[in-house]
């Protein structure tokens, strides 16, 4: 009794401190420039101000930001799933020449850093006329070698012979991939296209390097607004965090289930 | 052994790699717009969109367009990104350090050529009506003293002080050297128990307080920080913490200003830009604080530091650079250069804002309000040479060395006399 006690004791200390920081920002999302300011650790603001949120959306765009973030996350999210699939599949189950040295490429590829490859991409972006486009935002990063890298993985774990036995019935590598394979892999799908979707939805430097336009930006970028060279604005860019985290906190909630199973089966930490 | 699939992949990514070698010289990223790239945001985006507008509207040929870029942080990486890609706005906001590196890679046009033009030039009244020292900032002894870069936001280094806490010390008047400061700072912590100066560590701050006591940070190549002057203030902050009369805040944080403004501290030091914020912190109340120059050896023959950004005009197209030109010609005009000072709080840097009916309104609605711009005479701008944005770390390395007590007055300025020449040289050579 005594240690479950002290389990759950920890458990809910563990719960509150995980949880206080997310309480903070929605508290302080309410209260004044002054109040927000203060560096006591009181919670609750005086008075309620449901203003800010009017001056949150009258201080940048933020639906335009939202839609073309979700177009953005969305369609990158499914490439990723795609082309992760794929090429999970190649370098878990086809043998080709050179499949060793390529696959020993693409993880090397996660060695390097973002800033590494931001000037190199932006070159590239900028040739090919893209910048202030949806291309721009989404190409780059359609394929990523930590989800091939997931999605080899679950292959590499599926039997053999399930593979053994769809030939024999007359089945493709592609039939097998999408109608036998992909459906036993799916929370490993699920973990891939949660990780390339908050990617996607989080990322702030690639899109202010590659767009200027107000048309063309991303909430990440909305968020900057709130900082000037005198001071940040912590009510107002906590009443617009409060909003554009609401998202991901419901695609988590959504997708729990799958995502801690393909967490836990591929030993993901944090 | 590599066997000839991957010999012919390799082949294949070293021809892409190859492949991305780039043309020489610079293209605009719009042809057809004159892009500026700009950190204004909410009230103050609005107001620098309006004076577009109201330039674009008063002629014909390519319009120009103030693009949100990020912080001055973000546009300096997404500028020497698109040098790379060798396509580049016509215009954006740079601190001196990052012109340098704009210069050094060969993207910045002069603007003497376009000074002197005798069809959009200015005359030498309207060079005479700038403020000296927002000129010479501008001015890179490094690359010939060229003008590679024109005033945009512009303020000064200030004292501002909580009245509140002062009369609680049976203060009456703020300081107006640094005698006088550092007594002040005794009386407030022992008659009221408070920190009398929250300490934001900054190298501008530092340089300011070297400046307001004759001095100077750097002679040719070599810097001066081993300098009376310069020892002076590393001696300052060294008593400062050792009387717990001073406190460093975090870095990067603003916490000084909600000190000043929740009655706990005396004084503070920031860029005059800062006051609209402390006045709203201090919610209107503005009987309870003040600004001022801050403290000198001697106020006969004050100095402080000039702050601020100002706009570069990059190589694009002879058109695009023309106009972004005149541009910046409209922009630092009287009449505009009052209307950006009344929309932002940044200074005006014309000296005929002191007869601008307006100014003169602005100044009228509280005693301080014109404190900033009288300091302008006599503010002195830091260094523009390569290198100089490393050194500024160095100098900040070295006031939390003394704050922390990790080195003493003397140690700290050795060190970073040494480690600052180091940089220099380097960058230099």
């Amino acid at each position: 009794m005594m240690r479950k006690t002290l389990r759950y004791a920890l458990l809910s200390l563990g719960a509150v401190a995980t949880t206080f920081p997310f309480v903070w920002m929605i508290c302080t999302a309410f209260k004044t420039y002054t109040e927000a300011a203060s560096p006591t650790l009181r919670l609750f603001p005086d008075v309620w101000q449901w203003r800010n949120f009017l001056e949150t959306f009258d201080a940048a765009p933020f639906g335009v930001y939202f839609s073309n973030t979700f177009l953005v996350a969305g369609v990158v999210t499914g490439s990723a799933i795609v082309t992760s699939m794929m090429a999970g599949y190649a370098f878990a189950r086809l043998r080709f020449p050179g499949r060793a040295v390529v696959f020993g490429m693409v993880l090397a590829t996660m060695m390097i850093p973002f800033e590494v490859t931001l000037i190199p991409n932006y070159v590239l972006v900028t040739r090919f006329g893209w910048r202030d486009t949806y291309a721009a935002l989404i190409v780059p990063w359609c394929a990523n070698a930590f989800s091939i890298f997931l999605m080899r993985q679950a292959f590499l774990g599926l039997p053999a012979d399930f593979f053994d036995a769809a030939k024999i019935d007359g089945c493709g590598h592609l039939r097998f991939l999408l109608w036998i394979a992909g459906p036993l892999v799916k929370p490993m799908i699920v973990t891939v296209g949660l990780f390339a979707f908050l990617g996607s939805y989080n990322s702030l430097v690639w899109p202010l390097v590659v767009t200027g336009k107000d048309t063309m930006r991303v909430v990440q970028v909305g968020l900057t607004v709130f900082s000037g060279a005198e001071g940040v604005q912590y009510n107002l860019l906590m009443c617009a965090s409060t909003i554009v985290i609401l998202p991901t906190v419901g695609l988590y909630f959504a997708a729990q289930r799958h995502f801690l199973e393909g967490s836990l089966g591929a030993g993901i930490k944090g | 052994m590599i066997r000839v699939p991957t010999l012919g992949i390799l082949f294949c990514l070293m021809v892409t790699a190859l492949g991305c070698g780039g043309p020489a010289g610079f293209r605009p990223i719009e042809p057809d717009k004159v892009l500026f790239w700009d950190r204004q945001t909410v009230e103050n985006a609005d107001l620098l969109h309006g004076i577009v507008d109201q330039f674009n509207a008063g002629r014909e040929g390519l319009p120009v367009e103030a693009q949100y870029s990020g912080g001055y942080s973000e546009i300096y990486r997404k500028v020497t990104t698109s040098i790379q890609a060798r396509a580049l706005p016509a215009m954006a906001v740079a601190y001196q350090s990052m012109t340098v590196e704009y210069i050094q890679a060969g993207a910045v046009v002069p603007l003497d050529s376009f000074i002197s033009d005798p069809e959009v030039g200015l005359s030498s009244e309207e060079l005479d009506d700038f403020f000296p020292v927002v000129l010479e900032t501008n001015r890179f002894s490094e690359f010939g003293g060229q003008m590679c870069s024109f005033p945009f936001c512009k303020s000064v280094l200030m004292l501002y002080f909580n009245k509140r806490v002062l009369s609680e010390a049976g203060i009456d008047t703020a300081p107006a050297t640094w005698h006088q400061f550092l007594e002040q700072c005794r009386q407030v912590k022992s008659d009221t128990g408070k920190y009398a100066y929250a300490i934001d560590v900054d190298a501008s701050t530092f340089d300011g307080m070297i400046y307001s006591r004759g001095g100077d940070v750097i002679a040719g190549t070599e810097t001066l920080f081993d300098s009376p002057a310069s020892l002076d203030a590393l001696k300052l902050l060294e008593t400062l913490a050792k009387e717990k009369l001073g406190y460093q805040i975090p870095p990067g944080s603003y916490d000084d200003r909600d000190a000043l403004a929740q009655d706990r501290i005396a004084f503070l030091f920031r860029s005059s830009s800062h006051q609209a914020s402390v006045g709203r912190l201090m919610q209107g109340d503005m009987a309870r604080w003040g600004i001022k120059a801050i403290p000198q050896a001697d106020p006969s023959d004050p100095h402080t530091v000039l702050y601020g950004p100002n706009i570069c005009i990059f190589r694009t197209t002879p058109e695009q650079e023309r106009i972004s030109w005149q541009f910046v010609k409209a922009f630092t005009s009287p009449e505009t250069t009052v209307r950006w000072s009344l929309g932002t709080g940044y200074l005006p840097i014309r000296k005929s804002a002191e007869n601008h009916p307006e100014m003169k309104a602005f100044w009228k609605t509280w005693e301080y309000n014109r404190a900033a711009f009288d300091c302008l005479g006599f503010a002195r701008s830091e260094p523009n040479v390569a290198g100089w944005q490393e050194v500024r770390d160095l100098i900040e390395n070295a006031q939390t060395a003394v704050l922390t007590g990790k080195r003493t007055a003397e140690q700290a300025a050795a060190e970073l006399k040494g480690q600052a020449d180091a940089v220099l040289a380097e960058a230099g050579g």
